[in-house]
C-alpha cells in the first residue's frame, strides 16, 4: 500500500513538472515575453532583472522568450522522432516475431547491424547526407530509433504469439493480419507506452547533443541544444545564459523519466 | 480401528489452530480451529482443494511458518514442546530429526549443486555427530530403504541424473534418515507419472507399516487417501469439515462437501452405449508426426523426434470421444495436427468441419486479456459471418445465458471473472459459430473439483443440444468416463488401446490401461 502510494507520488510530480514545461512550450505559440529573435543591443548579456527574469543573451535577445520557443522545437523533434520510431518499429517487430522463420532473421540481423550503432551516430550521418533543419533531424533521429522499437516489439511478439488466446483466434477464423494489429498489439502496447517515455527522453538528448554540435536545428531557430551550444562562450561573463536551458532539459528529462518508471 | 488408536501413544497434537496473513490490510485466515491428532504409526489423511489450508498446516507442524508476517494461534504438541512458542533452538532439534517433510516437486526439491550422497546425509549431519562412514552407511541404507537401485552408484551422482521418481525418493531417503517418528507428505505424487505414482504410494505404504513412521498424507486425491490411510480429516476454507475412521466417512459421510467429494469418484459399468450416427466427421490414417530437436549447431543436419506413431482413428457426428494419457504422450500434438498446425505429418486425415473449434486447459491464457467478453464472444461470428453488428451482439448475449453466465457480462474483461467463469465464455466462443467439431483440451484439469463438475455438466448438455462432435482430451479418467461415449489410451505417441468407454474400463486389455485405472480409483474394491 504504502510502495502503491509512493509510486502514485512519483507519477504525480512527474506529470507536474512535465505539464507545466509543455504548458510553456504551448504557450510560445501565442505568446512570449518578447520576440524571442528580437535584437537589443542595450541588453547585450543582461543579468536576471524583472524585465528579463532570465537574463538576456549576447544578442540581447530574451532568453526566457528563446527558451519557451526552444522548449517547443525541442519536445516537437523528439515527439516527433519517437512516433516515428515506435511506429515503423512497432510493425516491423510484430511483422518478424509474429512470422519469424528466414525473413525474421533476415530482417533482424539488418536490425542487429543497426543496433550496433549508436543511434546519434547514426542519425548524425543521415543528418551530413541530408542537411540539418528540424524535419531532417526528426527523420534522421527517428529512422535511428526504429531498431530499438522493433527489437522491444519482437520480443513482445514472440512471448504472445504461442498462448492460447492468439491460436484461439486462429480458429475463430481471424486472418493474420487481423491477429497482429486487433488480437495481439493493443496487449503489447501498454510495453509500447513505456518504452515511448524512455525513448522520449532519449531523444531530447539526441536532439540536444545534435543542435549543440551544429548539426541539428540551425539559426536563428532556437532549441534547447543550441542555446547551449551558443552559450559556451560566455560560461564565466553570463552563466545564467547556459544555466536556464540546461536546467530545464534537466527538468524535462526529471518530469518525463518519473512518469516513465510507472 | 478406532479402539486400537487409542491403545497407541498419541505423538502429535494440533489444538485450536489458526493461521491468518498480514501482507494485505485485512487479516486472511487460511486455518481456522484445526485439531488433529496423530498417533505413533498412524496413517492419518488431509485433503482438500487447493487453498484449502492443508498445506499450511502441514508447514506449521514443521515450524516452517516463521515469518513475521504471519500470525498463528493454538497449541501444536510434539512431546510437551509447543512447536509455535518455543525457542528456534529447540525446534531445530525437532525438524528434520523427529518431524520430516517432503514436498510436492521432486524437480526443485534437491539442490542440483550437491551429490545426492551429500543431500540424504544432510540431516543426520545436523543432528547427530557421527564418523564419514557412519554418515556414508546410514545414507546407503536410507536409499537402500527407499528401495533406489545401485545405491552405491545413486549416492555419487547429481540430481539432474535422475528420473523425477528417483529424485522422489531420494527426497523420502533424506527425510528418513533419522527415523522420524512423523513424516509429512505434502502432495508426494501429484507431479509424478502414474506409474511411478503407484510405486510412491506402494513405498510409503512400506515405510509406515516397516518402520513404525506416522504418516501425515497431504493430497487432493480422495481416492488415493482412501488406499493408503486408516484415518482422513477433510479441509474447506481453512476448516475441518470432517474427521474421523477413513472407510467410516466413505460410507457415511455427513458433510455436504464431504458428498460432494465422494460423488465425485464414478462408480462404472453403468453407462449405456449407443451408436449417435453412421456419419463421420474426422477420420485419421496411419498419423505420424515429427518435432525438430535441436541440435545446437548451426549448420549439420536436423535431427527429428517423432511423436505421433501410427494414430487412425474415426470420430463420429454427435459423440465424445475421450483421449487419455499422460503429459508428453503426444496427446497435444495430435489436436494439433487435425487443426492443421503441425506441418511436419505424414498420413492422411479427413476433416468434415471446415472450422473446427477448440477449448483450450487453461482458461487465464485463452482469453484476449485486452478485450470484453461481448468483444471476445463476437470474433468468430464477425470472422465466418456477415451478421451486422447487432444480430452479432444478440446472439453473444443468448449465449452468455446458453452457458449458465449473465448478460452483464458483456462488458467485463477476462481479468474479472472467475476460473470457471472464464472457461465457460471459452466454451460458449468456441460454440458462436456452430462448429460440427470440437476438441476440448483438457478443459477442467485446472479447475477446482466442484468447479469441474458444473463445467462438465454444462459441456455435456450443450453436446446434448447442439450434437457438435467432441475429441476430449485428458489425463483424468474419471472426467473421461463422466463424459465420453467412446476412449482412446495413448501411450508414447500410439494409441494401443480403444473401445466404448464401459468395455475399456471394466475390461482393460493393456497392462498400461490396468495401471492408469488403478491409479484413478477405477479397479478397487469400490467398483460397482
Amino acid at each position: 500500500m504504502i510502495q502503491f502510494l509512493k509510486l502514485r507520488k512519483n507519477f504525480k510530480a512527474g506529470a507536474v513538472i512535465a505539464g507545466i514545461l509543455l504548458f510553456m512550450a504551448l504557450l510560445s505559440l501565442f505568446w512570449t515575453p518578447y520576440d524571442p529573435e528580437k535584437m537589443d543591443a542595450a541588453h547585450k548579456l543582461a543579468g536576471l532583472s524583472l524585465a528579463h527574469p532570465m537574463g538576456c543573451d549576447n544578442f540581447g535577445r530574451d532568453i526566457l522568450s528563446r527558451v519557451m520557443t526552444g522548449l517547443r522545437t525541442t519536445v516537437v523533434i523528439a515527439v516527433g522522432t519517437v512516433l516515428i520510431g515506435a511506429f515503423f518499429g512497432s510493425i516491423v517487430g510484430s511483422l518478424t516475431g509474429y512470422f519469424g522463420g528466414s525473413f525474421d532473421e533476415i530482417v533482424m540481423r539488418i536490425n542487429d547491424v543497426l543496433l550496433a550503432f549508436p543511434a546519434v551516430l547514426l542519425a548524425l550521418v543521415m543528418v551530413s547526407l541530408l542537411g540539418g533543419g528540424k524535419y531532417n533531424v526528426i527523420l534522421a533521429l527517428g529512422i535511428a530509433f526504429v531498431p530499438s522499437f522493433a527489437r522491444m516489439v519482437r520480443g513482445e511478439f514472440l512471448r504472445c504469439k504461442d498462448l492460447d488466446y492468439v491460436k484461439n483466434a486462429r480458429l475463430q477464423g481471424a486472418g493474420h493480419m487481423r491477429v497482429i494489429f486487433v488480437h495481439i498489439l493493443p496487449n503489447v502496447m501498454p510495453v509500447i507506452l513505456s518504452s515511448v517515455l524512455i525513448g522520449f527522453n532519449n531523444a531530447v538528448l539526441a536532439e540536444a547533443g545534435m543542435s549543440y554540435l551544429g548539426i541539428g536545428v540551425q539559426p536563428p531557430d532556437a532549441s534547447l541544444g543550441r542555446m547551449l551550444s551558443e552559450a559556451q562562450g560566455y560560461l564565466y561573463g553570463a552563466p545564467w545564459y547556459a544555466l536556464f536551458p540546461g536546467l530545464i532539459l534537466v527538468l524535462l528529462i526529471l518530469g518525463v523519466s518519473l512518469m516513465g518508471n510507472e | 480401528m478406532m479402539q486400537e488408536n487409542r491403545s497407541k501413544e498419541m505423538i502429535l497434537e494440533v489444538k485450536d489452530l489458526n493461521i491468518a496473513f498480514h501482507d494485505h490490510t485485512l487479516p486472511e485466515t487460511v486455518v481456522v480451529d484445526v485439531d488433529l491428532q496423530v498417533y505413533e504409526g498412524d496413517m492419518l489423511g488431509i485433503v482438500g482443494e487447493s487453498g484449502s489450508g492443508k498445506t499450511m498446516t502441514a508447514l506449521a507442524i514443521n515450524g516452517l511458518l516463521n515469518r513475521h508476517d504471519i500470525q498463528k494461534k493454538g497449541e501444536i504438541t510434539y512431546k510437551g514442546v509447543d512447536l509455535l512458542t518455543c525457542a528456534r533452538n529447540e525446534l531445530r532439534q525437532i525438524q528434520g530429526n523427529d518431524i520430516s517433510i517432503i514436498f510436492q516437486e521432486p524437480m526443485t526439491s534437491l539442490d542440483p549443486v550437491q551429490k545426492i550422497g551429500r543431500q540424504v546425509e544432510e540431516p543426520l549431519r545436523l543432528h547427530e555427530k557421527l564418523s564419514e562412514e557412519t554418515y556414508k552407511e546410514r545414507a546407503l541404507e536410507a536409499l537402500r530403504l527407499v528401495e533406489l537401485p545401485s545405491p552405491e552408484e545413486i549416492y555419487e551422482r547429481y540430481p539432474h541424473e535422475l528420473s523425477g521418481g528417483q529424485r522422489q525418493r531420494v527426497m523420502i531417503a533424506a527425510a528418513m534418515i533419522c527415523k522420524p517418528r512423523i513424516l509429512i507428505a505434502d502432495e508426494p505424487t501429484t507431479a509424478l507419472d502414474v506409474t511411478i505414482q503407484e510405486q510412491i504410494v506402494e513405498l510409503l505404504k512400506k515405510l509406515n507399516q516397516n518402520e513404525k513412521t506416522a504418516i501425515l498424507f497431504i493430497s487432493h486425491d480422495l481416492s488415493l487417501v482412501r488406499k493408503l490411510c486408516s484415518k482422513v480429516a477433510v479441509m474447506k476454507d481453512g476448516y475441518v469439515v470432517e474427521a474421523g475412521d477413513t472407510e467410516e466417512i466413505f460410507r457415511n459421510p455427513r458433510h455436504a462437501y464431504t458428498k460432494e467429494l465422494i460423488a465425485a469418484i464414478p462408480a462404472i459399468g453403468v453407462k449405456e452405449y449407443e451408436k449417435k450416427s453412421d456419419e463421420i466427421i474426422v477420420s485419421a490414417r496411419n498419423l505420424n508426426s515429427y518435432y525438430p530437436a535441436r541440435t545446437g549447431k548451426l549448420f549439420g543436419k536436423r535431427k527429428k523426434v517423432q511423436i505421433l506413431k501410427d494414430v487412425s482413428f474415426d470420430l463420429y457426428k454427435g459423440e465424445i470421444l475421450g483421449l487419455v494419457g499422460e503429459s508428453g504422450c503426444g496427446k497435444s500434438t495430435l489436436s494439433k495436427v487435425l487443426l492443421g498446425m503441425v506441418k511436419d505429418t505424414e498420413g492422411s486425415f479427413v476433416n468434415k468441419d471446415a472450422h473446427p473449434q477448440m477449448v483450450f486447459q487453461d482458461p487465464y491464457g485463452s482469453l484476449n486479456p485486452g478485450k470484453t467478453i461481448g468483444w471476445i464472444l463476437q470474433e468468430p461470428l464477425r470472422n465466418f459471418t456477415d451478421l451486422s453488428d447487432t444480430i452479432c451482439e444478440e446472439k453473444a448475449r443468448n449465449m452468455l445465458k446458453r452457458v449458465g453466465l449473465s448478460e452483464e457480462l458483456m462488458d467485463r474483461y477476462p481479468n474479472q471473472l472467475s476460473g470457471g467463469q472464464r472457461q465457460r465464455v471459452c466454451i460458449g466462443a468456441a460454440l458462436m459459430a456452430e462448429p460440427g467439431f470440437l476438441i476440448a483440451d483438457e478443459p477442467v484439469s485446472a479447475l477446482d473439483v466442484h468447479i469441474q463438475e458444473q463445467v462438465l455438466s454444462l459441456l455435456k448438455e450443450l453436446h446434448d443440444q447442439i450434437g457438435v462432435s467432441i475429441l476430449f482430451i485428458s489425463h483424468d479418467l474419471r472426467v473421461v468416463y463422466r463424459v465420453c461415449d467412446r476412449v482412446m489410451i495413448m501411450k508414447e505417441g500410439r494409441i494401443i488401446e480403444s473401445g466404448v468407454t464401459d468395455e475399456v474400463f471394466l475390461h482393460p486389455k493393456e497392462e498400461y490401461t490396468r495401471q492408469l485405472l488403478r491409479t484413478s480409483g477405477f479397479l478397487d474394491e469400490n467398483v460397482v
